[in-house]
């Protein structure tokens, strides 16, 4: 395991490591450090684009971020964490949109990423769930490993120190490992806990998911939040569901949009008010949803949009 | 030439087992696999018999079993001693662990050789009334259950635990390998005894099952006795006694070598090998008559007869069995299993169906189905739970006792129904919110009410156990399926997620 931690460097190891540190960006094309010092923050921290096809939304709403290249630097791993809990068709808007992360998947190589790794932890069995929502397709074809959690083998238990409630639990190694971490959820209506949001989607990385219910749900959301932020949340809001969720099949409403943000509170605020209050009819305010205020009150991010650098771009 | 043919035998009887249990090991998710993953059992035309009878009806799927039964009509018993993937095993094992021990005195087999007809007439007698005792004993559906109930969780087990150890040999993990969900069958002890001890009767004889017991079989060696190819001894013949030792089922009289039992012959061609060379197969009218047959009295028919009938009884009216109080309401059945007694009276346990559920929620019942039910499967759900868009067991059933559905019919059968214990349910017995079933439910069946405890809309629900499954409480669900009796047909609705487009 850690047999290059005690190693020695020799002198001329170090000489060699470090003419080659300087000379191989120069040689390479894309310049990937210079480059990403150009970029080192957008223009705003949430936003929204609208009106355009899956990969223009994309493009669209990633540009303002200061692009790709702002996440992932060249020869990184990035792990997405996808929705792809339900063995649903895409149309049923309960995984997420294929076209999408296929476009999420390639943007992510056109950035220099080394390797791309597509994650969930699957609610039906994963072969069902991978096959019907098509995800697993899209995401091979643009060249990333689709991986599901069914194998105990592929976790590590972990200590939540920021955690209030759920102290210690086992989640997807390669989650924690990975160099970029894109939480890639899709809000849906969901009958315990409102809404399903970006935070949410988060919770796909334990192995035993149900346990959490047994404890206090709202306060798990946001406790296993806090082990790691993710770098970039790109939601898919192309289309959402607003009923019988999270597993469907309910109504569904095409928003058209894609959301991508460096900080998930204010993302699953924004989401919050794509979907009606069931009592009093009105739009979601971001408080209303118990995980998104116990995150926001453990300082995962902003609730309050007024203070965020918002933008809204048009894809086309 | 000659010389060539047990080499050759050999091989056939390897690759047949071999292609058997890659057709185990296909029985899975996808399903795309061309040839049907029961063709074994499909061939068996003693499971052809029985189930046709037991189902009063045709079955289409079982009806190559009597093209085999034809070819057994032209070349012997061929099926015994080449493609039998048991008979490969126990020749294997009778080479390598259980060697036959020597004896100074000749074997004289003839009761055991008569058992083997009384044991057949005694299990058919059984088996058509209510006792199926017959199809524990059919070897394809025998090793079928062993390769899937003993071996293959033990196979999961091994490679799950190797799994990480060549993980770790392997610099900076270059690939990720999930280890897969151990299926876990409760049963697998007595099959494996049960095989095991099988193959340990071939220290009294070698292939002893096979001459003694088998019920296929002594199928094949009545239909045999008609065989065209037959076994022909010329003047040559120096009385070396080296056929009568060689044959492995011993079908060649001591005292007459030039003659053979038929009916016991399994086509090896073990005794071409004859060192003056006289024996040779040629077509032939078939003969009924045959030499050194058994002695099957009239009381002894009648006996085995009566038992059989008298044991089917004792079944029937037991308890578990018939109409009473003990009847088990847990013993939810596969989606589409035809009701229950002629489900029972038509499934063989060959374990297909526990293999390829996706979800390992199918199980070999012991003695909750009762005697006559033994090794039938069933849906657990506290272990896994029925998968809404599979519906792989009905597709795998050699004898359809589970009615192949298609996607639509399935997702509208209703198993058994899911009742809520509120003492249990963390909604009902605490201000928590949980709701997992509600989440997880397929077919929106729990609908949650203005406290967000669950409630089971009956005229919804499959019972395919989804929402017992993932239940959170410890031990023992507080949302259980109990069976419905016999499997309904629900209504359709368009919020039932009718649509699969």
């Amino acid at each position: 395991m850690d047999h290059s931690t005690n190693k020695k460097i020799s002198r001329r190891q170090f000489i060699k490591g470090a003419a080659a540190a300087a000379t191989l960006p120069l040689l390479s094309n894309s310049l990937p450090f210079y480059g990403s010092l150009a970029h080192a923050s957008g223009e705003a921290d949430l936003v929204i684009a609208k009106s355009g096809s899956p990969a223009q939304l994309l493009q669209a709403a990633m540009t303002p971020l200061g692009g790709m290249g702002r996440f992932v630097k060249k020869g990184q791993r990035v792990v997405i964490k996808a929705n792809i809990a339900w063995a649903r068709t895409p149309e049923q808007a309960c995984t997420n949109n294929p076209e999408l992360l296929y476009a999420l998947v390639k943007m992510c190589y056109e950035a220099g990423a080394k390797r791309v790794a597509v994650w969930d932890h699957t609610c039906d069995n994963y072969q069902f769930c991978f096959t019907r929502s098509g995800l697993k397709e899209a995401g091979q074809k643009a060249g990333a490993d689709v991986f599901s959690g069914h194998g105990r083998n592929v976790y590590k238990k972990v200590e939540i120190p920021k955690a209030k409630k759920l102290k210690t639990a086992e989640v997807l190694r390669d989650v924690l490992e990975a160099d970029t971490f894109i939480n890639f959820p899709l809000p849906k209506h969901h009958f315990a806990t409102e809404l399903t949001l970006g935070m949410k989607n988060f919770i796909g990385i334990v192995w035993d998911m149900e346990q959490l219910h047994k404890i206090d749900l709202h306060q798990c959301i946001a406790d296993i939040n806090t082990l790691r932020k993710p770098d970039l949340v790109v939601m898919d809001a192309i289309r959402i569901l607003t009923t019988n969720g999270p597993k469907g099949p309910g109504k569904t409403e095409d928003i058209g949009e894609v959301i991508t943000s460096t900080d998930i509170v204010a993302a699953d605020a924004y989401a919050a008010a794509f979907f009606k209050h069931p009592k009093t009819g009105k739009p979601f305010k971001p408080e209303e949803i118990k995980f998104v205020k116990n995150a926001y009150d453990l300082g995962l991010g902003e609730i309050d949009l007024s203070k965020v650098r918002m933008k809204k771009v048009s894809a086309t | 030439m000659s010389r060539a043919i047990p080499y050759l035998r050999r091989t056939v009887q390897t690759l047949s087992f071999l292609f058997l249990l890659y057709l185990v090991i296909r029985t899975a998710f996808p399903m795309e696999i061309k040839i049907p993953v029961d063709l074994y059992l499909r061939l068996d035309p003693f499971i052809a018999i029985i189930s046709t009878l037991t189902h009063q009806g045709l079955i289409e799927r079982m009806l190559p079993a009597f093209g085999v039964l034809l070819l057994v009509m032209i070349f012997g018993n061929f099926f015994c001693g080449w493609f039998c993937p048991m008979g490969a095993v126990i020749d294997f094992f009778d080479r390598i662990l259980f060697r036959e021990r020597k004896r100074t005195k000749p074997f004289d087999d003839r009761p055991l050789r008569r058992f083997r007809y009384g044991l057949f007439i005694f299990s058919v007698m059984a088996g058509l009334m209510a006792f199926q005792v017959m199809y524990l004993l059919d070897p394809i559906s025998l090793i079928t259950r062993t390769l899937v109930i003993s071996f293959y969780p033990p196979a999961i087990l091994v490679f799950n635990h190797l799994l990480p150890q060549v993980q770790n040999l392997l610099p900076n993990n270059p690939f990720i390998a999930s280890s897969i969900p151990l299926p876990v069958f409760k049963v697998n002890l007595f099959i494996f005894i049960f095989f095991i001890a099988i193959l340990a009767l071939g220290v009294i004889r070698k292939r002893f099952w096979c001459r003694y017991l088998c019920p296929l079989g002594t199928l094949f060696s009545l239909f045999s006795r008609l065989r065209i190819l037959k076994r022909s001894v010329t003047d040559n013949c120096t009385d070396c006694q080296k056929c009568v030792k060689e044959c492995p089922v011993g079908a060649i009289p001591e005292k007459a070598p030039q003659n053979y039992r038929q009916q016991d012959c399994i086509a090896c061609f073990k005794c071409l090998e004859c060192p003056p060379g006289g024996v040779s197969f040629h077509f032939n009218r078939p003969r009924w008559k045959t030499v050194d047959g058994v002695n099957l009295s009239r009381r002894y028919v009648l006996g085995s007869f009566a038992f059989g009938c008298v044991s089917a009884l004792m079944i029937k009216t037991n308890p578990l069995q018939s109409e009473s109080g003990l009847k088990n309401n847990r013993l939810v059945r596969p989606p589409g299993a035809l009701p229950e007694e002629e489900f029972i009276a038509v499934c063989t346990g060959c374990g297909e169906c526990l293999k390829v559920c996706p979800n390992n929620a199918l199980q070999s019942t012991f003695l909750e189905a009762g005697l006559a039910g033994l090794y039938t499967p069933r849906l657990v759900s506290r272990i896994g739970y029925c998968e809404e868009f599979c519906n792989f067991c009905g597709r795998v059933c050699p004898t359809e006792a589970i009615r192949p559905l298609t996607l639509e019919e399935k997702r509208l059968t209703q198993m058994g129904v899911a009742h809520i214990n509120k003492t249990r349910c963390i909604a009902w017995d605490t201000e928590k919110i949980c709701l997992v079933c509600n989440e997880q439910c397929s077919y929106q069946a729990i609908v949650g009410d203005e406290k967000k405890r669950p409630i089971v809309k009956e005229e919804k629900c499959t019972g395919c156990g989804i929402c017992e499954n993932k239940c959170p409480v410890d031990g023992e669900s507080a949302i259980i399926v109990y069976a419905s009796g016999v499997q309904k047909k629900l209504k359709p609705e368009d919020s039932n997620n009718t649509k699969s487009g």
